[in-house]
């Protein structure tokens, strides 16, 4: 019997989620010519640039200095010489501060401080060097990771769980990474569950990775307090909410975090990147991209953070069709780029292409109250009378029908036969009520 | 390069109105062809005049009302067949005409058009014509021809006019009324058919089971109450088919799983006191109907968990 | 209140259409819905309910003045009810049918809201002249709209009209259309085609000005 939560759909199931293209080519690495690094790619305030035009930094390298709590230093990915620091149009967002650095090709370290092996280094001084490390949540939030790690006063947490659901269509570089590397997966585990005092630690992947599975499974054998769950395959099965559902059982009060249900959720890359930060001492400076879609060789790459969308898509042999549409992530939640020549932050797990024919868009129809939306819905809302109160403009209502607990993971749009534009509404609606404190 | 910018997701679910209703009317076809067959080519022109006629009304409607025209949808095709097949065979063609009309434009269209509608279109104008036209609708006719092997109706006989099975529950073989060879409306005598068209529609997740299900349970739960035959009460009349095609029609019954729970009982009971009451043999045009209405109330009065809303784990 | 000086057949005409008491004002529904099953029937209801209308509307006005307000609702009825049984007893002697078909909807003309309505609202604050042209008015609103009504019911539910039988022996009457379901679906449907009708003129003269 495989863990699940409630609702949920079945995303592009006749193209196996998009994924059948990547799913079996190992990881490639890609090092670019040149990175543009945004400062503020975690969520938290922007880091400041400490290097100028012409300074030569080395790999790993601190470019930017955190500011504020939760801030995370921005370290250099390649070795070479800064030729710009300003603004730039970065994904989604308004023009960014960017520090451009020309690629020498030596991928020259520069010093690196590891505190020991996974079950060796100092416990007080792990939260710190994730810190350091620059590390944040890769499974697309960015959430700077070190603040996961500390446990607020009065708060406990029972279990970290890995996420390798990977539920999202067409990506695959989380397969990928659990399948060449559990290792670094593993040792990550450890490290993290042993600097926050945790006795389980669960790798929960869906069912349609079973050599993802059986390799976790074979790496974790004889690791104490470890064990890999299995998830049925569904969107949004890695919703962090869902996850938590279906691996404990207990729900994430509305408005809460995962901790409110004694549980901390790391992506498999995080936990990787945590493993080589503490063990090697190396910062986050690449990740792993899937590039697929209508590209001539879809691939699984070890990109540099800040490489350029353009760059990515190259390796992969350049676009097959006239593209249409280019969004980072999957179909469901991927954000839209609108110039190839932006850069690919921490949170890029994917580069997907669309043609022409795909990309356009379908007519709304009148809501035929199929329910399919009500089925759909991961968080147990009622999409279709929230479209309702939407129509009328009503926030007041929407708040209370719960619209703030929606995820935005897409399902009840993705289901739509009437292909009403649901989460996009609320997704505008939540932003209205926060900004109106309605 | 100008490259479209949207908030996912991005690849949508094939399915849309369109191929919901066109898998109604596969889910149909059975029904039809059963029906064609017995009653002979009358019925087949009941059915083409409903069809057409509903398409016409809602293509002319959209047309002079300056609305959009949706009849590509299919759901008027929809709703003229459903029709057709709740009329008996020997129909005056003017009869499903003018059904389309009230089902299409007073139903559906003035009531905003597709999915506003605030009773099952067909049905209403089948309840419409059954109040102003009673001689013609509740005689019921035994088909021309027979599905297997039987002696029930006498051969080269023309039609014969008959009570609906309702009224003398003894007097058919269950293989009769499971095939359709009694007296009735086009679609609904042939039980079989009905059937493979709701295997259909739950194959393909058009629809799901607990409507059809608990209202045609209710209803033999309730005549095994009152110390009637529970299966012949199921099979005989119009009980089979109102409960797959037209109890489970999107836009009239409730949204939730427990609306629609209540939806489907209450259907049933109401089915079942006015069979027992006697006030009219059938009954399941009007059940439907009343829950049609009820519908809203049901929808407000219903909620369901929303994920979250626990006791925090302290 | 209008700033514009009310004339009689100002007052006459804005009964029968601007403010026609079943189109506009939606009043009066019930016996609108009962007495329309033919136009005969709508007819007669009408010109009862004009009768009383006319009569209790210059009676009303003609005491105006003398009715104290704290006791003017049972003084309206009074009067109403006085010419609703006059109508009764005349209709009785010289219509007996009609008295037959209307039955209990003659005397419920005390409590049609029109009548109490046009009382209330313009007869206890007009001088007499206006008050019996706002009486006839509204009058003749209500007996044009119930003969519409009536003769939509009766041609689709009897395939007369007045009486007279207008299709060949083969027309099978909707029967539903002299029950009292058909009645409301015909009422909301006139009442819908009178204010699509109305949203057109409007919006034409908008359009003008």
């Amino acid at each position: 019997m495989n863990l699940s939560f409630k609702g949920g759909i079945h995303p592009l199931r006749e193209l196996h989620e998009g994924k059948g293209k990547t799913s079996s080519l190992p990881i490639q690495d890609l090092v670019p010519e040149k990175v543009c690094i945004p400062v503020d790619m975690h969520i938290g305030a922007p880091s400041a640039p400490c290097v100028k035009k012409g300074d030569l930094v080395k790999m790993g390298q601190v470019i930017a200095t955190p500011v504020g709590g939760i801030g995370i230093p921005v370290h250099a990915s390649v070795s070479g010489e800064v030729i710009s620091v300003g603004p730039r149009q970065m994904l989604g967002k308004a023009a960014s501060t960017c520090i451009e650095i020309a690629n020498d090709g030596k991928d020259e370290w520069a010093e690196l401080y590891p505190l020991g092996s996974a079950e060796s280094a100092p416990v007080d001084k792990i939260v710190q060097q994730v810190k350091d490390a620059g590390i944040c949540g890769l499974g697309g939030a960015c959430f700077p990771s070190h603040i996961k790690m500390m446990i607020p006063d009065g708060k406990s947490v029972d279990t970290i769980i890995l996420n390798g659901a990977e539920c999202e269509t067409f990506l695959t570089a989380d397969h990928r990474l659990m399948l060449e590397e559990p290792d670094r997966i593993l040792k990550g585990l450890r490290v993290i569950m042993r600097a926050m005092n945790v006795f389980f630690g669960v790798v929960a992947i869906e069912n349609n990775k079973p050599d993802a599975i059986k390799t976790m499974k074979e790496a974790a054998q004889g690791m104490e307090g470890v064990r890999v769950a299995v998830l049925k395959t569904k969107y949004p099965q890695g919703g962090e909410k869902q996850l938590i559902d279906a691996v404990t059982k207990r729900q994430v009060p509305s408005g809460g975090l995962p901790i409110d249900a004694k549980v901390v959720v790391f992506n498999v890359g995080t936990a990787a990147a945590i493993a080589d930060a503490v063990i090697e001492g190396k910062p986050l400076i690449s990740r792993i991209t899937t590039v697929t879609g209508a590209v001539n060789t879809p691939c699984n790459l070890r990109i540099r953070i800040g490489t350029s969308f353009q760059a990515a898509i190259d390796a992969a042999g350049g676009c097959a069709e006239e593209p249409g549409k280019i969004f980072a992530g999957g179909s469901m939640t991927g954000l839209c780029i609108s110039s190839t020549e932006v850069s690919l932050t921490k949170a890029n797990n994917g580069i997907v292409v669309l043609n022409q024919k795909d990309a356009v868009k379908q007519q709304a129809t009148p809501c035929i109250r199929c329910g399919r939306c009500i089925d759909a819905c991961p968080s147990r809302l009622n999409p279709q009378y929230l479209n309702v109160l939407n129509e009328q403009a009503d926030l007041v209502g929407m708040k209370k029908h719960n619209v703030m607990d929606c995820t935005v993971c897409g399902s009840c749009s993705y289901r739509c036969p009437a292909k009403i534009e649901l989460s996009a509404s609320f997704k505008e609606a939540k932003e209205k009520i926060t900004a109106r404190r309605v | 390069m100008k490259l479209r910018l949207s908030t996912g997701p991005h690849l949508l679910d094939r399915e849309n109105t369109q191929t919901l209703m066109l898998d109604v009317l596969i889910a149909l076809v059975p029904t039809t062809a059963a029906g064609i067959y017995l009653f002979g080519t009358k019925a087949a022109w009941v059915l083409a005049v409903a069809v057409v006629s509903a398409i016409l009304c809602e293509y002319l409607f959209q047309k002079l009302t300056k609305r959009p025209v949706r009849v590509m949808d299919l759901s008027a095709v929809v709703t003229g067949l459903i029709l057709g097949l709740n009329l008996p065979a020997e129909a005056p063609l003017w009869m499903p005409a003018i059904g389309s009309a009230i089902a299409i434009i007073l139903v559906k269209e003035l009531f905003g058009g597709i999915g506003h509608n605030f009773m099952n279109p067909a049905l209403l104008a089948r309840g419409v014509l059954l109040a102003s036209w009673p001689a013609r609708m509740s005689v019921y006719y035994i088909p021309a021809r027979v599905l297997g092997v039987t002696e029930v109706v006498p051969a080269g006989t023309d039609v014969i006019s008959a009570a609906t099975p309702l009224i003398r529950p003894g007097g058919y073989q269950l293989y009769d009324l499971l095939l359709g060879n009694i007296p009735g409306t086009i679609g609904e005598v042939c039980k079989i058919a009905i059937l493979i068209g709701f295997l259909y529609m739950l194959f393909v997740g058009t629809i799901k089971w607990h409507i059809p299900v608990l209202f045609v349970g209710t209803v033999a739960a309730m005549t095994w109450i009152m110390g009637g035959d529970p299966l012949r009460a199921v099979l005989s009349g119009g009980l089979l088919f109102g409960a797959v095609f037209m109890a489970t029609d999107y836009v009239t019954n409730p949204m939730l799983k427990v609306g629609q729970v209540i939806f489907a009982i209450g259907c049933g009971i109401l089915v079942g006191v006015i069979r027992m009451t006697k006030a009219y043999p059938e009954g399941v045009t009007y059940a439907i109907l009343l829950m049609n209405i009820l519908t809203p109330l049901i929808d407000r009065w219903t909620s369901r968990r929303v994920y979250g809303m626990v006791k925090k784990h302290a | 209140m209008h700033e514009k000086k009310l004339t009689m057949r100002g007052v006459f005409v804005n009964g029968i259409i601007n403010e026609n008491p079943i189109f506009r004002l939606v009043l009066g529904i019930c016996p609108t819905l009962a007495a329309t099953t033919s136009a005969t029937n709508g007819l007669g209801m009408g010109l009862a309910a004009s009768f009383v209308l006319l009569g209790s509307n210059i009676v009303i006005s003609l005491l105006r003045n003398l009715i104290p307000d704290k006791v003017r609702i049972p003084a309206f009825i009074v009067v109403i009810s006085t010419f609703v049984t006059i109508v009764q007893l005349l209709m009785q002697a010289f219509v007996p049918a009609l008295y037959d078909a209307l039955g209990l909807f003659i005397p419920l003309i005390v409590v049609n809201c029109i009548i109490l309505a046009r009382a209330e609202a313009f007869a206890s604050r007009n001088s007499l002249l206006l008050s019996a042209a706002d009486g006839l008015g509204m009058g003749m609103g209500f007996t044009i709209a119930l003969i519409i009504i009536g003769s939509i019911r009766e041609l689709l539910g009897s395939g007369t009209i007045f009486g007279t039988a207008l299709f060949g022996a083969s027309f099978e009457p909707m029967l539903l259309a002299v029950m009292a379901p058909g009645g409301f679906l015909i009422l909301g449907l006139v009442l819908g085609i009178v204010n699509a009708i109305t949203d057109r003129i409007n919006a034409r003269k908008g359009a003008k000005v």
